[in-house]
Formats: C-alpha cells, structure tokens, sequence
C-alpha cells in the first residue's frame, strides 16, 4: 500500500527548495500556479520512513476522491477580511476556547449525571431509594445515603479540581493578544474575540491564534515558516506559503476582499482544501497555504493570514482529545465473579424472605398478639393492622430489605479502591527513576489510569522499528570512496570535538551536529583534489552536500559569535549525510531555489541548481544537475545500490564496483543502511537536450509524473561511480538486553516495520530478535495462492523443526529455551493477501510455531490487522509500542499502548495509555511495574470480595435468629463505616505499596513474569476458595459468640459491638497475613484501623441517643469479651494459615521461591544481582 | 553488530542538546518513597516460624481453656422451667385463655440448692423462644422520650403501642408494653429473703437513658395489657425492671436479671418461690425459667468457651507436631532455584 500510494499523491512544488511538507493534490491546482515554474514530481522520500509518509499519502488520498469541487452544502463560506458577512449566514464558532466541562451553574447536575454513568453507582442509588420507603427503611436516613453520598462528593471534589485547573488554562488561553484588521489598521485584541473572517497579523515567534490561511508574508515568495511541535510535535520547520496572488497586497492600505471556499471543519492536521476567489481570479488552496492553531511562527517576521477555522473548530482542538477508555481484563474477569456474587447476594435474600414467609406462615394465628410482633394496633379508634401488608408484600418486602441489609455483598467500595490504587501506582510508575528519559527529559507517563494490572500480563508485544527500536537518529558511520573503505570508529573524538567550522564576518558557523570523522579521509579532503583520491572525495562530498533537499537554517546561540547551521529536512539520512559533509569541510551554507551555496574548506562556492529529480520509489534514486563555477555541468545521483548499479557504467572502474560492491555488502551485513553516489560531467548538447526536455516535462499537463521519470531516466545513465555511504540507524540504547528479556519472561516479541526486508532483518540481528541459531522462514509472495502454497509449507516445516526439538507445547508456546527456534519474516505484500482472507487462521497457526515474528512492508492499518488477528484469536494480552503516526491505529488496537515519546510527533504518544521515552523501558515497566500491579490488584480484587461478603454473612447469620426480620446487632452506623474507615485504608495502601519481590529479582528473572501469564493472582479457583474461606470466617466470627452467649443476658448492642470488633480485627490481621513487605506505611494503616475501629465504637456508643448507649464499656469489663475476641481470630484464621503453608511449602510458585531466595541468599550473593541489573538498564550514559 | 554495542553508543549525537544547561528536568526525585524501596521486613513462612506459631497457640489456648473450663464448672447453677407445672392442671390444654383469665395465678416452687452457692446469688427470669431481637419490636421505642420529659409526646417510632385513648403512652412502645411482670418472692425456712432488685440495670442506662424526670403516663391504659405496670409517681430513671427489659436482648434465648440474693445459700437448702405467674408466653410456646446462679470472672455457666480453646489448642498442637514431622521426613530448602518451575523441568513451559 505504502509503496503505491506515494505515486497518486502528487506533490506541488513551487520554488525549488521547497520539498518538505506539503501534500497537495496538484490535479485540481495546476491551473491556478500561473506564472511559477511548476514542476511535477512524485512524492518523494528517501525512505527511512516510507510507511509513515504512505499513512499520510494515503489520508490525502482519501480527500482526493472528494476533490473535484466542494460542494455547497458541505462547504464554508468565508468573506476575506468581512466577518460580520461571513458569520450572518452560519454562526461560525467563535475563538473562544473550552476544555472545561463545568460551569459554576452546571456542574452540580453535569457531574452526578456523568458518575451515574457507573451501573456500581445507579445500584447503589437504587439501594439509598429504597431505604427511604418507610416500609423498608433499615437504616436510617442519613446512614443510608451516606457512603454514596462520600463517594460522590470525592469524585465531585477530584473532578471540580481538575475542571477549576482547564478553566484556568482556558482563561489564559483565551486572553491572549493577537493583532487584527480592523478599518485598515491592526489592532490588538483578545483570542477569544477573533471571528471567522478577520485578517490576522503574526508576528516572529508568536503563537497562530487559529487555523488561518496564509495572505501574505515578509519574505517576497511568500514563504513563512512555522514550528508544529505544538501540533504533531515534529520540531523542524515546516514551510507554508501565501499565494501569488494575494501576496502584494497590504491590507492596511488597499482592502483585501475575496471569498474562500473550504471544506468543513474536520480533525485531518495534514489535509485542507479550499479554493479562493480574489480579484475575480480562483486560486485553489491545499495544506500548505494554511498555518493552523497551536503553531508557532518561526524565522519570519510577520504573515498576514485570514481566519478560516476558529475556536473549537480548529484542526488543534479537533484533535484535542483524550485516549480512549479501556478496561483492564482484571477488571472483566472481576465483573464476573460480581455477577457471582449478586447470585449469592439474591440466593441469601432468597432465603431470608422464605423463611420468614414460612415463619409468618406458620404463626400467622398468633401474630395479632405476639407480643414482639403485634400485629394489631390498639390504639386507633378502630383495630388495624399495623406495618402488616399481607402476605405476599410482606414476603416481597422481607426480600427487599434484606438486598438493602446486604448491599456490601457487592463491593461497591472496591471500585473507588480500585481508582485509588491505580493513582497511586501510576504515581510510583511516573516517579521511577528508572523510567526516567534523560537525553528527551521525559518521565513516564500514565495516560489511561484503568489498565495498570494488564501491564502484568502481556504475551505479545508489537513493535514499530524506527524510533522504537532505533533512535532514528541516522548517523554517518563509513564510506567507501573510489574503492577504499573509509571506516573511521577507531578513533577517539576527542581532539575534535569542536568538529569542523567556518568563519563568516568574525563569527563562526557550525553544523549543529558533530559527526565522527575518520582521520585519514579527513585529511585527503583537506588535502583539496589535486590528486585521484582527492578529486574523488571532493566529489563524493560535493554529491552529498548537493544532491539532497535540506534546507539550511542558521541559529543563534547564546554566544554571540558563535552561530549553528540547523539542516531541516524531511529526511534523516540525507541530514545525516549533509553533516557528514560538512564536517569533512563541505558545508551547505544557503539553499534557494536557484543556487547552493557550499563553503569547500573554508572557500564559499556557489553552485546554479539548474535541475532536480526528487526521488521516487521507483527510481528509488535522486539527482540533481548542478552548473559549477567553472561553468562545467555535472549530474550528481544517489541512491539505493539495487538501482544504481543499473545506471552505473560498468566498464569504467572495474574494479571500484567490485570493491564498493563488497564494502556494500559488509556494510548492510552490520546493519546499515547504505547509499550509492555516482556522477556524471554532461556536455553542452546533452544538457540542452535534457534542458528541453525537462521544460516540456515539467509543464505538461497531463501525465507530468511520467513524463518527469522519464527525463530523469534518461539522464540519470552512465554514471561513474563515486562510492557509498554507510548510515547507522542506531539501536536504542539497551534493546537488545530488552528483547532477550522480555523473550526470556515468555513474551512473543513481534516486529511490525516499514522498512525493506533487508534492513529489517539485519535490525532484527543487532537487535539480537534474531539469531544465527534460528531458522528462518520468509514469507514473500504476489498472490493469493502463493501465498498460501508457502504458509502450507512454512507450517509444515515448522512443525517439523519444533516437534523435534520437542519443546514445543500444545498452546503453541515456544521459549526461548527450545532448539531450533523459527524466525517468521513476512512481508507487507504478502500480507494484503493474507490478512482479507481464510489465510489468517494458517498464518496466525504459523506465527504461534514462531519464536520470533519480523513483518516489513507493513502499512499502519495491516499493522493494526496483524493485531487484530492476534487479539482476536487468543486470550492473551498484547502490547504494541510505536513513536509515529503511523503506530497509531496499532496502538489502539492492542490491549495496551505504548507510545514512544521520541523525536516523532505526539500522535503516538496522545493515543497511547503509557507513554515513556525508551524502548528498553519496557522491561522495567512489564516486569516489574506490571507484575507488582497485577499481583496487588488481583489480591486487592479478592479480598475486597472477601472482606464484604464475610460482614454481610455474620449479618446473615444473625437475621437466621431474629425470625429472619432483618434487624442487626451490629449498629448500622458500623455497618456504614464498615467498608468506609474501619476496612478501607488498609487495601488500598496495601494495593499500592505491597511488593511480593524486589526490582532486582524480578529483572534477574524475567520469567517470574509468567506468574501473570498464569493468572496466579486471581483466578476462579482462588476466587472459590476464597469464598469459601470467608464462609468459615463468618461462621466462626458469628457463632463462637452466639454459643458463648446462649441464655446470658447479652444485649443485641453489646453483642453487636463484640461482631463488629472480631470482623474489622479478623479482617485486618487477614490481610496483615498476605502483606509481603511490611513498612512503616503498612504497619500505620493496619493497626491504625483497628484502633481507628475501636475509637468509632467508642464515639458510637458514647451517643445517649443510640439504643447502643455505653454497650462497649459494659462489655470490654468482662473477661468474656476478650476471650471471645482471641478465639474467634486465631480460630477463623487457622484454616487459612494451614493451606497457606501447606502450599508455600509442597507446590510452591516460583515467586514463592524467588521471595525466598531473596531472603536467605542476599546476605551470599549481595551485590552480584545488582552487577546483574546494571548490565540490564543502567549503561552508563554520556 | 560490533556497532551497536553499548560502549559505542551516543556518538557526536545532540551535542547542542547536552551542551545547553537542563534549566528544567523533570527527573523524579529520588526517595525511597517514590521508588517503593522503604526499609521493610519481609516475613517468610519458615517451618520454624510456623512451628512456633502453632506451638505459641497450643501454648497459650490450652490453659486458657482449662481455666474458663474450672471457671464455668464452679459456677453453680438452679434451674426451674416453671411455665407449664404453674398452670393448673386441669387447665393445661387451654393455657392461653387461661393466662388471660382474672384466675389466680399464684404458684409454689421448691428449689434445692446443690452445692455451697457464694453471695451475690443472681436471680434472673429466662425466656426461650422470646425474639426480642425482632425488628418490629426492637424499632418500637422512643428513646427520647425515656429521656427527655419535654418531649413526652415524641411517640412517633412506638407504632402500634404509641397511643392510647387517644393520649401518648409513657413509655411507649412494644417493648415497654411487653414489660416481663412475673413476679418472685424467696422464702428460705420460712424467713423470706430479700431480694435486692436495685443496681440491677446498667448505671449509665440510669443516668443517661432514663430521666429522673420523666414519669409513667398513661401506661398499659389500652384495650390490650402487654405486661407490668408502672407506678406512675416513680420516674422511669428508678424502674429498674423496665431499663433490664429495655436493654432488648440479642437471642431468642435470654436471661434478664431480676434481682440480688445477698447471702450464701448452703447445700441442701430448700428455697420456696412463691411466684406470680403472669406472663404469657403461651400464645408462641416460649419457656420460662427462674435462674439462681452464682457467676465467675467468666460470666455464667457457659463450658463453651473452654472446649473451644481446648479444641484449638489442642488442634494448633497436633498442627504444630504434624509439621514438624513433615519437615522432618521432606524437607525443602528455602529459595533454593532448583525448584523455580523452569529449572525443575527445563526447556520446558
């Protein structure tokens, strides 16, 4: 896809040194371009990053279709410089900008409305409702509403907060000055008062108000630029321009009118069309006549534009929006065992409300005048009956009562708990030192608060290449010149640090990257072209410094004297190679569209441009033609070898092709990334044939593209071969460690790139994905059927190597361990075929036989299909992580996304739900943040289960002796506080500080990580026992005081207080017995609920009111009540202690092990693992 | 490959970045906090800890259980259910209507004393089968308006006992209402002998439930008697009988204390209860029973609590014993990698 998509996107450029960044449709433009020279060429890019470009290619494809003329009714209509008239028809929205949610007015009912949202709260208002029909009221009035009421009002605080703080930005935002028309002069005015329509003036370094089209600019050719890092977070300049046509006019003395006509507001950052109306002429406009909001104006000093887009319309705000929500499988497997629970919730209530209708049933002669029933009510002129509504409704009201009784069965609390954890984990996860990015200053971040626990339990992890696994920082490593290696790494970089510079005027100009040299080609390019060698390196360099499309910027550094020369361009190899140039002394000064100006060893030389062929992936080569100071005409070509050694006369230099040839070859055999640069000196007849040709060519009309392929073809032939370069697309510090160790924990690492095969298998080499012990099998085919001829074989091969090796188990779970690993590389093309059709099933079967998966040549959304198609047919959890736009629908598609906050832009990183700087970040993140996350929130998860449903089972137990009429011993303001104070603490501190294992060994040990795989934390079995479990703690809790109790004078109060105190200290020293790691935070919090429990007693029983009044006290004086308190714990809690020991001691896990190992052997081994984890993450850093 | 070695890396890359001054890094300060490395102690299940465990509990429980045991037997104990031998005989298939008639309901009962019974002796009354935990009933009080004479007529919550003729009832409610109204008279050798019926209610009841001020009003005045009477000149703070009956007990089966024998009663002596047996608990079956008990540090005459330590301790010493001899005859050591699932069979899942 990305490989034909770039043909249909046509480019437009119009002066020549404009490359970057503009997709414009040309059919629809060519017309307006009058007087330019315009010539037609294909998209163009020198293909570090095809894939990216083809994503945006194929977007802009996508409106092409609708380009043919906008239509009325889906157009906007905008009167230039008049926005009373372009706003009567539509009410366009103002600039005025809103990110809050609330106002002060709405934000009681907005806010209530929006957490109902959560069917836990709608329950739990249901619940409060029924309490208050007085035929139901268990609880009174305000105890009832009170928990939801608490949660509310902390979510409402959270949310008023957050909303205060937009509000806030949104005022300053919206304050801000810019300069409008107004009759005929500008004036100052506030953002949020610019219309559509008004003409806007932007001065250097200001910030675009809103989404604009460009009028006029400073510089004569319209040319502005501006920085989106704002926008996309791509920080080289981008260049915009006015149109010829409105280009002179000054809006402060003529009056600019004219009507634009675009497209409606949509969210596309790199796509516009519109066309405009001025002076009676139509102009058409595309993305690059428009600077959008959020933008900043850089290295010109004003531009006039007209606002087209304002406010909430912009293409920033449009874009403006959040990750999407997601829900953690934790949370989805728990969703379950809540609809277990309601059925156990309904099956007590069931029982309740039959008992109580037999027990009704079977004394209903007598309840007129039982005396602690009462039917009759005396005091009434007449007898009725009192609070007795039959016996059906009395049934239905028993059972009703009794879900209002037992409403904590479902832990509604755990929900808040859950936000909670998750807050405070992402906290510990941002604040990781480890996790830190030094050379982008990026910490981590935790963009989606709702999936922390999933990081736990990943099994395939989709990585993007370029960014991800490399810096995509290219970097100039070796050259081969005239047959010589040039290979420069030796040598220490010391004594040229400063690197090479030129002095202008008294002040010094420096590539703002220092590249390594090698010292001896160093000194033959110093050494001028006075000899073979010589002439050769200069015009290898001169090829490098000129056949390219980076414009130079010069900037200023804080040392006067000293200035920097920023290469900007869409390419990071042609940068790399452009710096490479000018530290061996060729340094690109000035590019304009007509000439270069190149400074050879301190000697500015100006070369004429006279021509350029843009590369294009068919050619997969540029050249440009260059007319030379000495009035010479030469073509200077480069590109990839496949291509070039077509073009290149062979008969000349034999024996330089052999040798490049074979320095080719070891250069892409270490991974990089190669070039091959030719030359040619045209005569006078051939240039003015090619002249004329490239004239009519790039004038024509129709079939420009290939009428343009054809001129370069014939130029670009017989060239003499001047040598190649090596670029490194250096691996990300610490990858290849990182992938050994996610392989190691039995992760299916899986590398989606857009790059050729070639290179990415020689990444998936340095990257240590693959090795020489693997075999490899490589998918490449046309068609379908192919296809699936060789998925048929690949599978059957892959069989063969895995069974016998043997290794192999039934799931299709290889590790690393296994002998002879399958290395999977498919290709994007093979991949169209595969993924639309019933071959899925045969190359997902494939895959999960494959240790390693490689795919190339993939597109974003075949990216996202190999997703889908892993998602889709296992359980597992996946992870993509990517840095471009073109990572994006990946990233959304998995379970979990990581977007890379590289050099890239943002778009990865906002559709992200973790975002860190690093690649090998990841091991950190996975293993050690995820597997503590997911094994706190599972236990969190269970036991929150356990410790409502063990209070709702004593109360349970109780109701059995009241004549099933629902009413407690345990006051009810205990019962509200149960899971509010007395409980509530400890969890949550627990669930965010609790490690079952250190740093250390849980990265000693990458596969401690299948614990998550494995769902040991939580799963059905553990979620039975612990249920019933909790049936014997209650039973215990319950009884032990009811037989103890049996014919003494208790009173329901004081009984109800001894329940309260065994069920909140049962529940807390359960939780104490599962803590692996005890500070001073959990020490404080366990033992400060029980006391925080015994004070609330206390308070309750303190208040002459309550029919509770001083019951603690009375009872805390017998000996009784202690007894009873020590029994009931030791006893509820043996069962537990004893499985747990039983199973820690004959089948245990292996984080059991390893928990233990950490314990007894870190007095032997002390410091060998941290020598061990240092060789993971920390490299030392320059 | 050599390349992308580590020690290679960051060649001339970003000189300029590195070059200018970190004006504002955002790297997370350290803590030990932040990087959850708090000093901690990590307990470990070790075959000692839990031997000693189990032996600490076995250790402690055992006594204890042998001393609430000693306690619960020492505590001597006269039963009399007396609800069916105080009804004549000839009236017993109809006990309700009797209950309910004007008929004398004067009753003699003999009680032996078994063994040397130490003073204060407790005279309590026991009803089985009496729910007064049941939410009609426990709901049906106004515990404003025991406290407080102002707001004698807050009678809102005592449905259906809260009016009568039309006026508030003070105090209101079913549990006042039902108010216990047997009454017991000891004689010992034709002496009688007292019954001391004060101090027998909570003091904070008396002082901070009951006002001093509030005075019976219009009690037990409806169509319907539920039980006692109060006299209506002494204030609800000093009818002890109603704060023990208000204290509204948790089981179905329960004790209230109706008075205080101060004198040791000796063995073989015979008391005479001359009781009036007013109360109807026939019309839902309930027993009555007069209880005469000493009590211990423990309470009453309750072995539960001595056979469930002993239970316990017992089972954590067998526990303790059964696990020493599994670590005995299969030990495993602690951390050892050998048993890391991946090396137990390797190459394996």
């Amino acid at each position: 896809m990305d490989s034909k998509t770039p043909l249909e996107n046509l480019y437009n450029i119009e002066p020549a040194l404009s490359s970057s960044s503009r997709r414009n449709n040309l059919s629809a433009n060519s017309k307006s371009l009058g007087g330019n020279s315009i010539r037609e060429v294909n998209f163009s890019d020198l293909g570090p990053k095809p894939v990216k470009y083809g994503s945006r290619g194929a977007e802009s494809e996508i409106y092409s279709m609708s380009q043919r003329e906008i239509n009325d009714e889906d157009a906007r209509l905008i009167q230039i410089n008049d926005p009373v008239k372009t706003n009567e028809r539509f009410e366009f929205a103002g600039n005025s900008i809103r990110t809050a949610k609330y106002s002060i007015l709405t934000f009681v009912p907005r806010n209530l409305f929006e957490q109902f949202h959560r069917v836990a709260y709608i329950y739990f208002l249901v619940i409060a409702v029924l309490n208050q029909l007085p035929q139901l009221a268990v609880f009174g009035r305000f105890a009832s509403i009170l928990p939801l009421a608490f949660v509310l009002l902390v979510t409402a605080v959270k949310d008023a907060y957050e909303d205060y703080r937009r509000h806030r930005a949104d005022k300053i935002e919206n304050n801000r000055l810019a300069s409008v028309l107004v009759n005929h002069e500008f004036q100052q005015k506030k953002w949020k008062d610019i219309q559509v329509g008004e003409i806007i003036k932007i001065h250097a370094n200001e910030t675009i108000p809103c989404d604009m089209v460009l009028l006029s600019t400073c510089d004569p050719t319209g040319v502005a630029y501006v920085q989106t890092i704002n926008l996309d977070g791509e920080s080289n300049l981008k260049t915009r321009y006015a149109k010829q046509e409105t280009l002179l006019k000054i809006p402060e003395k003529e009056s600019v009118s004219g009507l634009i006509k675009c497209e409606k507001p949509n969210r596309n950052i790199y796509g516009f069309q519109a066309n405009m109306e001025v002076d009676g002429k139509r102009v058409s406009l595309g993305p690059s006549n428009i600077i959008l909001r959020g933008c900043e104006l850089k290295n010109t000093t004003w531009a006039v534009g007209v606002v087209v887009y304002a406010g909430r319309e912009t293409k920033a705000m449009l874009n403006n929006s959040g990750a999407p929500s997601k829900r953690s499988r934790l949370e989805t497997h728990m969703n379950l065992e809540i609809i277990f629970l309601s059925v156990f919730l309904t099956a007590l209530c069931t029982v309740v409300s039959v008992c109580a209708a037999v027990w009704l049933r079977r004394h209903r002669d007598e309840l007129d005048y039982l005396p602690f029933y009462r039917r009759k009510d005396f005091s009434e002129e007449e007898e009725e009956n009192y609070n007795y509504y039959g016996w059906g409704l009395e049934i239905v009201f028993t059972f009703l009562m009794s879900v209002i009784v037992f409403q904590i069965m479902i832990p509604i609390s755990l929900y808040i708990s859950m936000e909670l954890v998750r807050v405070g984990q992402a906290y510990f996860m941002i604040r990781d030192t480890q996790m830190y990015d030094e050379p982008s200053n990026s910490r981590f971040q935790c963009r989606a608060l709702n999936i922390n626990e999933d990081l736990g339990q990943i099994k395939y992890i989709f990585s993007d290449k370029t960014g991800t696994l490399t810096e995509n920082k290219m970097e100039f490593q070796c050259a081969s010149i005239g047959g010589v290696d040039y290979n420069g790494g030796k040598v220490s970089s010391q004594d040229q640090k400063d690197g090479y510079f030129v002095q202008v005027d008294g002040k010094v100009l420096r590539p703002k990257m220092v590249v390594k040299t090698d010292p001896e080609l160093l000194q033959f390019a110093r050494s001028g072209k006075e000899t073979k060698e010589g002439s050769h390196i200069h015009d290898f360099f001169l090829a490098l410094a000129a056949c390219n499309t980076i414009v130079p910027l010069i900037v200023d550094t804080p040392d006067p004297t000293l200035k920097l020369i920023d290469y900007q361009g869409e390419s990071p190899d042609e940068q790399a190679l452009v710096y490479a140039a000018a530290a061996y002394g060729f340094m690109l000064i000035e590019r304009t569209s007509g000439h270069i100006v190149i400074d050879i060893q301190g000697e500015r030389q100006r070369f004429n441009v006279l021509g350029l062929h843009e590369f294009d992936s068919d050619r997969k080569r540029m050249s440009v033609i260059l007319g030379l100071p000495n009035k010479s005409v030469k073509v200077f070509v480069k590109g990839a070898d496949t291509t070039m050694f077509s073009v290149i006369d062979r008969s000349l230099n034999t024996s330089i092709i052999r040798a490049t040839e074979a320095h080719l070859h070891s250069y892409s055999s270490i991974g990089l990334r190669t070039l091959v640069i030719g030359m040619r000196e045209l005569s006078t007849s051939e240039f003015e044939e090619w002249h004329s040709a490239f004239e009519v060519a790039s004038t024509a009309l129709m079939g420009r593209a290939r009428l343009l392929r054809k001129v370069a073809n014939s130029i670009e032939r017989n060239i003499c071969i001047l040598g190649a370069s090596g670029i490194e697309d250096k691996l990300q510090q610490g990858v290849p460690e990182a992938i050994e160790s996610l392989r190691t924990a039995g992760i299916k690492v899986w590398v989606l790139t857009g790059d050729k095969q070639e290179t990415a298998i020689s990444i998936g080499y340095s990257s240590k994905l693959l090795t020489n012990k693997m075999t490899q099998i490589i998918v490449n085919n046309n068609s379908k059927e192919s296809c699936r001829k060789s998925l048929e074989d690949a599978i059957i091969m892959s069989k063969k190597l895995t069974t016998m090796s043997g290794t192999t188990n039934d799931t299709g779970r290889t590790l690393g361990a296994s002998l002879t690993p399958v290395a999977l590389i498919i290709d994007g093309t093979s991949l169209v075929y595969i993924l639309d059709c019933e071959l899925e099933e045969m190359l997902f079967e494939l895959a999960c036989n494959c240790s390693v998966v490689l795919c190339c040549r993939v597109a974003p959304l075949q990216k996202a299909g190999i997703v889908a198609l892993v998602k889709k047919r296992t359980s597992d959890m996946t992870l993509a992580i990517g840095d471009g736009a073109n990572d994006v629908s990946m990233i959304q598609m998995a379970d979990v996304g990581v977007g890379i906050s590289g050099q890239e832009g943002r778009q990865a990183v906002m559709a992200s739900d973790f975002a860190m700087g690093q690649f090998r970040f990841l091991v950190t993140l996975l293993l050690v943040h995820g597997h503590w996350n997911y094994q706190r929130m599972g236990y969190m998860i269970l036991y929150n289960f356990y410790r409502n449903a063990v209070f709702v089972l004593v109360l349970f137990w109780y109701v059995l002796f009241t004549c099933f009429t629902l009413s407690t011993a345990i006051n009810e303001w205990s019962s509200v506080l149960y899971s509010v104070i007395y409980t509530s603490v400890p969890t949550i501190v627990v669930g965010i500080l609790d490690k079952d294992l250190n740093r250390q060994t849980l990265l000693k040990y990458p596969r401690l990580y299948g614990a998550g795989h494995r769902e040991e934390c939580y799963n059905k079995r553990l979620f039975w026992i612990t249920m019933i479990d909790t049936v014997w703690q209650s039973a215990v809790v319950f009884f032990i005081p009811l037989l103890a109790y049996w014919g003494s004078t208790i009173d329901a109060s004081s009984i109800g207080d001894l329940w309260t105190l065994a069920v909140v200290i049962l529940v807390n020293l359960h939780l104490a017995m599962d803590v692996n790691r005890w500070n001073w935070l959990t020490h404080a919090t366990i033992w400060g609920s029980i006391i925080a429990t015994f004070i609330c007693v206390i308070i309750i029983d303190a208040i002459p009111s309550l029919v509770g009044y001083w019951a603690i006290f009375e009872i805390a004086q017998t000996g009784l009540f202690w007894l009873c308190l020590l029994a009931i714990i030791i006893t509820a809690l043996i069962p537990r202690f004893v499985v747990k020991v039983l199973y820690q001691f004959y089948t245990p896990c292996d984080v059991q092990i390893a928990r233990e190992a950490e314990k007894f052997q870190a007095r032997s081994e002390s410091g060998a693992v941290e020598v061990e984890m240092n060789l993971i993450l920390d490299h030392p850093r320059q | 490959m050599s390349s992308n070695t580590p020690s290679s890396s960051a060649g001339g890359v970003g000189s300029a970045d590195s070059a200018a001054p970190r004006r504002n890094s955002k790297r997370p300060k350290y803590s030990k906090f932040t990087q959850q490395e708090l000093p901690a102690c990590k307990p470990i299940l070790t075959p000692r800890w839990v031997i000693s465990a189990f032996m600490l509990v076995s250790i402690v429980f055992i006594p204890i259980g042998v001393v609430s045991l000693f306690a619960s037997r020492d505590v001597v104990e006269i039963i009399d259910r007396y609800e069916i031998e105080c009804v004549p005989q000839n009236l017993r298939n109809n006990k309700v209507s009797f209950i309910q008639s004007d008929a004398n309901k004067t009753c003699t009962r003999r009680l032996t004393v078994p063994k040397l019974m130490k003073q204060p002796i407790y005279v309590y009354y026991q009803l089985d089968n009496f729910y007064q935990n049941h939410r009609r009933y426990v709901k049906s009080r106004s515990d404003s308006q025991l406290k407080d004479n102002s707001s004698w007529n807050d009678v809102s919550s005592c449905k259906p006992e809260d009016m009568s003729n039309g006026q508030p009832i003070v105090p209101c409610g079913l549990i006042a209402w039902s108010l216990f109204n047997d009454t017991y008279t000891f004689s010992l050798n034709n002496q009688q002998l007292a019954v001391n019926k004060r101090g027998i209610s909570w003091k904070s009841d008396r002082d901070s439930k009951f006002g001093n001020d509030v005075l019976p009003r219009n009690f037990q005045n409806g169509t319907l008697i539920g039980g006692k009477s109060l006299d209506p000149t002494v204030p609800l703070s000093k009818q002890e009988d109603l704060i023990v009956w208000m204290r509204t007990a948790a089981l179905p089966t329960f004790r209230k204390l109706y008075g205080k024998i101060e004198r040791d009663l000796q063995p073989n002596e015979t008391i005479i209860v001359t009781l009036e047996n007013n109360y109807n608990t026939y019309s839902f079956n309930g027993k009555k029973k007069l209880v005469l008990s000493t009590t211990s540090w423990l309470g009453g005459k309750n072995d539960f609590l001595g056979i469930a330590y002993l239970t316990v301790g017992g089972l954590c010493f067998f526990l303790a014993l059964s696990f020493t001899g599994v670590y005995l005859v299969k030990p495993r050591r602690l951390g050892d990698p050998s048993y890391l699932s991946w090396n137990r069979n390797p190459g394996g899942h």
